[in-house]
């Protein structure tokens, strides 16, 4: 059985939820042209129960937020989650955006115990880890704005 | 609307039973329920069960496979799964069958094995077109405790909760649970071994997260009427609510990915637990201050500090005094979770709800030995499930 080794394929974590076309990663919810609520992943409805509205855009969120809340995962968690090999605690935040909605992500890029609440956030794209086959599987996370990045 | 009886109560010790089945526990517990009333297998009118998903097709039709174990007699048969809250929601459902006078006798019952370590995702269809949610939060890697940890996290900036006062809710709920024979932990633990147990999802401590059980408990409900041909004292079932979710709601809830920004918020944190609580106060017409003991769904000790308030009992931020002044022990003028909590017992998810109220249901009969409230009159129970559901009982002698 032949293996393609290339990395050059890769696949995102969650269909559809993320995009860096302006350089910048950006997370993609939806959003309602009539009551504004966004909703992530995106939704072909509007979840507020006193709006009608059928007009449901697909909405890039912006790249920066606030750390609402973080963990610390010192487990490896079941599959289908790909834990590394030693696996290492790694934290999980919260981040607020200026759309009105907090949504989940990987920390990367800082130590977890550094983390503080309230810290200005941005969205990164980089990989969960590789197939058997070498296909890279990518995604969002999130990383503390740092100004030497800047 | 008619008065509800609880007839009879059964319950099977929690632990881990690898040579028990599922069906031979929830058999135990039917029949100890049925003998408690007085009653016959035969006597039955309909059954409400929990529908047991680690228990595959026939533990989902859980109430079926009972019956057929104990004698179908053709009774109508409800299997319902509101995740860890189905106990609750199995209980009301029986509950409305006797109020609304279809029935006069009704078993509510669960019983559960679980899987060991974090519940995972239950598999679903691989031709759907969308990944189930359930799915994507495993992706990320954020189990249960996790989504408890990020509230808890919040609590801590808030309100300046300390790693001590989680520590302090599981030594409280030790020290309960190590009084009660059908706890599966009966260590009492110290506020230094508490803080001493591995951290899981920071700031959840081992000890301060339950564990995932076997366990299997069962209500017999009856008509007050009905129940007066009974010598056992008389226990109501006052009121027994079922909620779900509010959108505006910014608690992160399993297993979503998303939930509205604390700033933008419509609705209260665990807006579902809230309405239980709420439910259950104007179906029986009575208040916080009227309660004597609670049963709350300490999954963590971030639910007991959270609920304290959510119910009414304290103010925001509040919960923290009341545990460390001993209001919530027993001796206390409000103790939480007399049996031991979910802490001592662990989580069986079909049978959880019923477990409180089993436990609830001894205490007024002033039968619940070394932890019994003195002179417990009027109690109250709330369970919590995946996915913004909930379901508060309120009962009374």
């Amino acid at each position: 059985m032949s293996k393609d080794t290339s990395t050059t394929t890769n696949r995102h974590i969650i269909a559809d939820a993320f995009v860096t076309s302006s350089g910048k990663a950006q997370l993609i919810g939806s959003r309602c042209s009539r009551c504004e609520t966004y909703t992530f992943p995106k939704s072909f409805t509007c979840p507020n129960p006193v709006c009608d509205g059928s007009d449901i855009a697909t909405a890039e969120l912006s790249h920066k937020g606030r750390l609402a809340s973080f963990t610390i995962i010192h487990y490896p968690p079941p599959p289908p989650y790909v834990a590394p090999d030693p696996f290492e605690p790694f934290a999980i935040g919260a981040v607020s955006f200026a759309e009105g909605i907090q949504i989940i992500g990987p920390m990367t890029d800082c130590d977890p115990w550094d983390l503080t609440m309230g810290m200005e956030i941005e969205t990164v794209v980089e990989p969960y880890y590789t197939t058997r086959d070498g296909v890279s599987v990518i995604g969002w996370k999130f990383r503390p704005v740092s100004e030497e990045r800047e | 609307m008619r008065d509800v009886a609880i007839a009879g109560v059964g319950l099977h010790p929690w632990g881990k039973f690898p040579n028990k089945s599922w069906v031979q526990m929830g058999a135990e517990v039917a029949v100890e329920a049925v003998a408690d009333a007085g009653l016959q297998w035969i006597d039955i009118q309909a059954m409400v069960a929990g529908s047991m998903q680690w228990g595959g097709s026939t533990g989902m039709r859980a109430g079926n496979t009972l019956a057929a174990a104990l004698g179908e007699t053709g009774i109508p048969i409800a299997n319902i799964n509101n995740a860890c809250a189905s106990g609750g929601s199995v209980l009301r459902s029986a509950w409305l069958m006797i109020a609304a006078g279809i029935h006069d006798v009704v078993l509510a019952i669960g019983t559960d094995k679980s899987p060991k370590g974090f519940f995972p995702s239950v598999p679903i269809l691989s031709e759907e077109p969308d990944e189930p949610v359930d799915m994507l939060r495993w992706y990320l890697g954020l189990p249960n405790p996790g989504y408890w940890a990020l509230e808890m996290k919040k609590r801590m900036a808030t309100h300046g909760s300390t790693e001590e006062h989680l520590a302090k809710v599981k030594v409280k709920n030790s020290r309960h649970g190590s009084l009660n024979p059908y706890a599966r932990y009966r260590k009492t633990f110290t506020i230094e071994e508490v803080l001493a147990s591995p951290m899981v999802c920071d700031p959840l401590r081992l000890y301060e997260i339950c564990a995932t059980s076997d366990g299997a408990a069962s209500v017999l409900l009856t008509s007050v009427d009905y129940a007066k041909r009974s010598s056992i004292p008389m226990v109501k079932l006052a009121a027994c609510s079922l909620s779900s979710g509010q959108f505006g709601d910014p608690t992160m809830r399993i297993p979503l990915l998303s939930a509205v920004s604390d700033e933008r918020a419509t609705a209260p944190l665990l807006s579902e637990s809230k309405i239980a609580a709420e439910m259950a106060y104007t179906q029986s017409g009575l208040g916080p201050e009227d309660i004597d003991f609670v049963e709350l769904p300490d999954n963590s000790s971030w639910h007991e500090l959270q609920y304290l308030e959510t119910m009414g009992f304290c103010e925001p931020g509040e919960s923290e005094k009341l545990l460390d002044d001993g209001v919530t022990s027993l001796g206390g003028d409000l103790p939480v979770c007399p049996s031991g909590g979910f802490s001592s017992f662990g989580e069986a998810t079909m049978a959880q709800g019923l477990l409180q109220v089993v436990e609830a249901t001894w205490q007024l009969r002033g039968t619940a030995g070394d932890r019994q409230v003195e002179g417990a009159q009027i109690a109250m129970t709330e369970v919590y499930g995946a996915q913004a559901n909930n379901s508060a009982c309120i009962l009374t002698t």
